[in-house]
């Protein structure tokens, strides 16, 4: 047998998919994350869909064990050396106050506090010349002082490393043998690209999360190992590719975003399958919604993350795929303000309290409870029945806000829901909106590709307000960061900062420095994953002289400075909207991403066994200015491929509930996708 | 139900869902305009230092939503100004769908040239003919001409656009952009940020055209006063909760670039019922240097961003907003100035100011009203040729310590509270492009007020020049330090010191337009600290000792601010009653 598995831990739930590349066969499961010990849900999913561990091939995992650890604040006891005048680089930070009003505004600690900050001698100049050689002795000395604290991690960072790395490389080397036991980690092996506090950030957080990765790591592999599980292990990255477990425990940054990137992986793999070349991620879960642009089945990757956010977090310096996050979820609260303004979020109820309809706490109303009233969710039906929702204590809170604003009765309370409902769309709108406009893209153009247990719910309401003629929802919207994971490249992504005019002499160097970033990261991908064929993309982060933000451009495959001028004139003027003709260009960094493709399972596999009667059931749901209408409830598994219906209907599964307006028409597609046309208004 | 709802607010029948989904959706354009202008910018003023805001108007020229980040200075109502003087000059029926109109002039403005708004007419309904608002841009041009910082007159600043239409009825006007391109130094740098202001005013424009189409514009026009009505009874809320009275605080600029005088600030706050006067009588008039502002662009933007710090960061900036709020403010002050005065660098005042308003409402705000901030520029400009001979000129600022509040410690080092997301310009970059090495980069300890809660600190910084090289500085509030508040103590100013290459002797930099610097001169620039609050007695030893192990306070001042002895092992001890007996 040759199973390939996912895992994606989330903050309430451990989903599991599992698929039989002989057979194909494929298994979901669903278990409660088991705090404190993660690897008690992953067996417990191993058991519901009755697999052996030793069963599996290999196993692709993703995890939000490093954002949690960076936000919550529970990661190691770090220390940062750096260069003799640069220890405050970490507190300093930018200097930016992102809420320009807040008189009170302050931005999160430091990862490292400043008694545990240490300088040593050593001076690397702007051209990577040695000014003051490493004081090894200094260092030797430091060593001593290091272990008698007790520090698990250390952090290094010299200034203008990125233009030779060479005394970061002999101080981790030496700190490494003086300290072993102790996590020890560069900035220049995790990033290359030039600016002081965004480096010494990253490294400070890898430093961070470093010792509590490595630990839970080896001891996922050691207790799946002692189930039988005699395959390999591969981490999630936050670049969207799979990274393996000796890199991980080197760069665990590179797990930041490992969570919701499973999503935008199957996205990608959807929509070159069913040939759709623009694409708009969304995903909805219970305490955020998130987009990504998916254009010709490719996502884009940045290289800067900022964890806790941009106005109180910190930057990292990591491929991150490039994604807007907005406070709207299933959990997000309406709430009214000293005016009796409403709002929709950020603050959520989560799984603890919970909606009010959970009957575990909560009073505040929140979008589920919202959908509840409106009669858009199944009270008995809700994750397939086992948690049965309290329709009565949901309408206790929407009333809660609905009276001050003067919305009474039963009339009064489902319009002050479909108005929480409203919001919230507008507020996911905006995102999407955000990151199409930030693209130079008219989303418009896009199909809406809708997953998370709330996205298929709000699906048509956001195509209608973003005037969005299609959606598509998965199979499995409620597993489907899990799925994506399942199909998943090996990747790796390089940079490092070059610079200079775009000119024959350039393009010359910019060849060797290619050819070098390529040569390293297929060894890497053969010796991680014993890749065959690497495919290479390259992307020169580029911009007119003068400016001071850079565009990241596909460079083509040529040593031509004109058609790399072309490239860049074409895509600076989508974005932008205009382009100068006049203008030199220059290039700030060379990114390198390197892929190698992985056994993929086939997508028309991936649906569950069809099952029960495509009957439907009638249901009142209320439709804004339709009104509450007789609406058809279908049951998803039933529905074979080819079928078609419309509007105003429900269609209920394990996980999640999609929602078909009146005027909207549906089929089943070919790989078991819901296809929605959506009617207007 | 609906009866109800329509009695209570017969004046402005629109439900409460509706209007917030106008406002979400007002709020979010111009945001979305913001990031796209940051994207497209040529010059660093507005990637870096964010130089500039976008907002949304209604048809009179009323201020009704802005961009959440954007400079402080132009959120109060510099888009405003400059659309009400397009209005007056050409009236609604000559600024047509397509119309883009430029103003930066200081009879209108009154701030330094650079700041130009464009804006454009908003009109909805398939015929595009019926006038809903403006969208406008304020951006920083990087250069209009001028000789500031030795200019005498607004004439020498630069380049004066009174409401000058860029295009008409969608054409652009060629003959405007070519007197544009041709006084400015920098016309690429220059062009490309106008190409990036144009584009988001007519995107910004198209957006909120769609929106006004989807809910028609009657229910629009209606949100948007409601809009102001909601917050103008925040506003009111604001200032009913603080007792009835007169205000006042004092405080003195250095000087005024020209002489050697201080400049007082003198503020008076009168609250009375909701409603607040802010009265500037008392400041010093308008002065010989180059930083006068004039009575819209400085009195009334120093006054209104002082109240919308003290609303909070979570209530958006409009002229609802601002309606419980007077000003007194006689012309020919430096913050109500002739507008053929200088005006260069006439944000100097401005954090100060703004401080000292705040500052005088200490009694009536005490768990607001923080100690005060560093407030000064505290700018270097390094400026010569490099061995190439090309020209190289840069503007660093400085970042200092802010005030302590009622709950923590004062934060930073952060610029003034005229700016706002303006970010550091990295140290590797300055290396690469400047014939300087940074040798330190690091918090400056003992820089902060004592207090219960201590002022943040302010950062030292020393540049080792490694080619001969000018240098120009803008500090300020040297002789005045930031103020304590409620008991705590007094932030240390900022300084400039120059150590000498050849000789390792060190002097301070006192205001000195053109000093030449020679290879190995080392510069250290040291930026004040924030005021403290409450007592330094108050003050926890569990902060204290967490200042001393972090080394933000020195075993010395510790002893000296705070009355605790340090002992050979760093721990500090407190006397207690019965040490003394």
């Amino acid at each position: 047998m040759a199973f390939a598995v996912a895992v994606d831990i989330g903050g309430t739930f451990t989903d599991l998919v599992a698929y039989d590349h002989e057979n194909h066969r494929v298994a979901y499961a669903k278990s409660p994350t088991t705090y404190g010990n993660f690897v008690e849900g992953i067996l417990d999913c191993f058991n519901k869909v009755k697999l052996q561990p030793e069963a599996a091939s290999f196993v692709n995992h993703g995890t939000t064990l490093v954002i949690n650890a960076l936000i919550q604040r529970k990661g190691a006891k770090a220390a940062l050396v750096t260069t003799t005048g640069f220890r405050d680089v970490l507190e300093i930070a930018r200097g930016n106050r992102p809420d320009p009003f807040d008189l009170h505004y302050r931005r999160d600690d430091p990862l490292i506090p400043r008694p545990l900050r240490f300088e040593v001698p050593e001076r690397i100049g702007s051209q990577g010349e040695i000014v003051t050689p490493l004081d090894s002795a200094a260092l030797t000395a430091l060593a001593g002082k290091i272990k008698s604290l007790g520090i698990e991690a250390v952090a290094i960072f010299f200034m203008n490393s990125y233009a030779n790395p060479v005394h970061e490389e002999q101080a981790a080397a030496a700190l490494r043998a003086l300290l072993p036991g102790v996590f020890i980690t560069c900035s220049t092996e995790l990033t290359r690209e030039w600016y002081e506090y965004e480096r010494t950030s990253t490294v400070a957080a890898n430093a961070y999360v470093g010792p509590q990765v490595t630990t839970y790591i080896r001891r996922l592999e050691d207790d799946l190992a002692s189930q039988g599980f005699s395959g390999t292990l591969y981490m999630m990255g936050s670049n969207g590719g799979l990274l393996s477990v000796e890199r991980t425990c080197r760069q665990p940054v590179g797990l930041v975003e490992s969570g919701p990137i499973g999503g935008c992986i199957g996205a990608g793999a959807y929509a070159e399958t069913l040939g759709l070349k623009n694409v708009i991620a969304f995903d909805m879960g219970g305490t955020t919604a998130k987009c990504a642009l998916v254009e010709d089945g490719r996502f884009s990757v940045d290289s800067i993350y900022y964890a806790g956010g941009y106005v109180k977090g910190f930057p990292i310096k990591s491929s991150v795929i490039n994604i807007v996050e907005v406070g709207s979820g299933g959990g997000s609260i309406a709430w009214l303000d000293p005016q009796n303004r409403l709002s929709v979020g950020p603050q959520s109820a989560g799984s603890t309290p919970g909606p009010a309809c959970y009957g575990t706490g909560g009073t505040e109303p929140t979008v589920t409870d919202a959908n509840l009233v409106l009669g858009r969710l199944n009270p008995d039906r809700f994750l397939g029945g086992e948690l049965r929702l309290d329709t009565a204590a949901a309408r206790k809170a929407v009333q809660k806000i609905g009276a001050p604003l003067g919305y009474a009765g039963a009339d009064g309370l489902t319009r002050m829901a479909d108005g929480i409902i409203a919001l919230a769309t507008v507020i996911m709108a905006g995102a999407i909106k955000t990151i199409s406009i930030e693209h130079g893209r008219d989303p418009r153009e896009f199909v809406l590709f809708c997953y998370g247990g709330g996205g298929p719910l709000h699906a048509s309401a956001l195509a209608r307000e973003l005037s969005i003629p299609t959606v598509v929802i998965p199979p499995e919207p409620g597993n489907f960061s899990a799925v994506g994971m399942l199909l998943a490249d090996a990747r790796l992504d390089v940079s490092k900062t070059f610079t200079g005019r775009l000119s024959d002499t350039t393009v010359a160097s910019l060849k060797d420095a290619f050819a070098d970033m390529e040569a390293e990261a297929r060894a890497t991908l053969v010796r991680d994953f014993g890749a065959g064929e690497v495919l290479f993309e390259r992307f020169g982060e580029m911009r007119y002289v003068g400016q001071r933000h850079n565009i990241k451009v596909p460079l083509p495959d040529t040593a031509d400075p004109a058609a790399i001028r072309t490239s860049f004139d074409r895509d600076y003027k989508r974005r932008y909207g205009h382009a100068d003709a006049r203008a030199n260009a220059e290039f700030q960094a060379l990114h390198l991403s390197a892929f190698s493709r992985m056994r993929r399972p086939e997508l028309k596999w991936l649906p569950r066994a069809q099952g029960g009667s495509a009957t439907p059931q009638r249901r009142q749901v209320y439709f804004g200015a339709a009104g509450t209408l007789d609406a058809a409830v279908f049951d998803r598994t039933a529905l074979p491929v080819g079928f078609k219906g419309q509007g105003p209907a429900l269609i209920e599964e394990y996980g999640s509930t999609t929602l078909i307006w009146p005027g909207d028409r549906f089929e089943v597609g070919t790989f078991g996708e819901l296809r929605i046309q959506c009617g207007q208004g | 139900m609906q009866e109800a709802l329509n009695h209570k607010h017969a004046a402005h029948a629109i439900d409460p869902i509706t209007l917030e989904v106008v406002r979400h959706a007002m709020v979010s354009i111009t945001n979305q305009i913001d990031a796209n202008i940051k994207r497209t910018a040529f010059s660093a003023y507005i990637y870096e230092y964010n130089d500039f805001a976008v907002g949304l108007t209604d048809a009179d020229g009323m201020l009704v939503a802005q961009c959440t980040g954007g400079m402080p200075p132009f959120v109060a109502d510099s888009v405003g100004m400059a659309v009400r003087d397009g209005l007056h000059i050409y009236g609604k029926e000559r600024l047509h769908h397509g119309d883009v109109v430029l103003c930066n002039h200081a009879a209108v403005q009154g701030q330094h040239l650079n700041n130009t708004v464009m804006y454009t007419p908003i009109h909805a309904g398939a015929s595009r003919d019926a006038l809903v608002g403006f969208f406008a841009i304020n951006v920083h041009w990087i250069d209009i001409g001028g000789c500031v910082p030795h200019s005498t007159d607004i004439f020498m600043e630069g380049l004066q656009l009174r409401s000058i239409k860029l295009m008409s009825k969608g054409e652009p006007i060629e003959e405007v952009y070519r007197i544009i391109e041709n006084n400015t130094r920098q016309p690429v740098e220059l062009m490309g940020d106008i190409a990036a202001q144009l584009a988001g005013c007519l995107l910004g424009r198209d957006l909120i055209a769609a929106l006004v189409d989807k809910y028609g514009a009657e229910t629009f026009e209606r949100a948007v006063d409601v809009i102001l009505e909601q917050s103008e009874a925040a506003a009111r809320a604001l200032i009913r909760s603080m007792p009835d009275g007169t205000y006042t605080s004092e405080t003195f600029l250095d000087n005024d670039r020209a002489g050697d005088e201080p400049l007082p600030i003198r503020i008076k706050v009168v609250v009375a019922g909701d409603e607040m006067t802010i009265d500037y009588s008392g400041i010093a008039g308008q002065v010989k240097g180059p930083i006068n502002s004039g009575w819209f662009g400085g009195g009334q933007t120093t006054a209104r961003v002082a109240f919308k710090y003290l609303m909070g960061a979570g209530e958006m900036a409009n002229e609802g907003t601002f309606r419980p709020l007077k000003l007194i403010l006689p012309p020919g002050k430096i913050l109500s100035a002739d507008p053929t005065a200088p005006m260069g660098n006439y944000s100097t005042p401005f954090p100060t100011v703004i401080d000292a308003v705040i500052k005088a409402l200490e009694k009536a705000l005490p768990a607001r009203v923080p100690g005060g901030h560093f407030g000064t520029h505290s700018g270097v400009r390094f400026h010569g040729r490099r061995a190439d001979g090309a020209f190289f000129g840069t503007h660093d600022s400085g970042h200092g310590g802010w005030g302590a509040c009622a709950t923590h410690d004062g934060a930073g080092p952060f610029r003034t509270m005229a700016h706002g997301d303006t970010r550091i310009i990295p140290l590797e970059l300055q290396e690469t492009y400047l014939p300087v090495r940074i040798e330190a980069f690091s918090l400056r300890e003992d820089s902060g007020g004592a207090g219960e809660f201590r002022g943040g600190l302010g950062f030292r910084k020393r540049y080792r020049m490694l080619a001969p090289c000018g240098l120009q500085t803008n500090l300020d509030r040297t002789k005045f330090p930031p103020w304590g508040v409620q008991g705590g103590k007094p932030g240390e100013p900022g300084r400039f010191l120059l150590v000498e290459g050849a000789t390792g002797r060190e002097r301070p930099i006192e205001k000195e337009k053109g000093l030449q610097l020679k290879a190995g001169d080392l510069v250290s620039v040291e930026t004040g600290g924030g005021g403290g609050y409450g007592p330094p007695q108050a003050r926890t030893l569990e902060r204290i000792q967490r200042d001393l192990d972090g080394g933000y306070v020195s075993k010395a001042a510790a002893e000296r601010d705070y009355g605790v002895t340090v002992g050979t092992d760093g721990k500090a001890r407190r006397e207690t009653m019965d040490d003394r007996k």
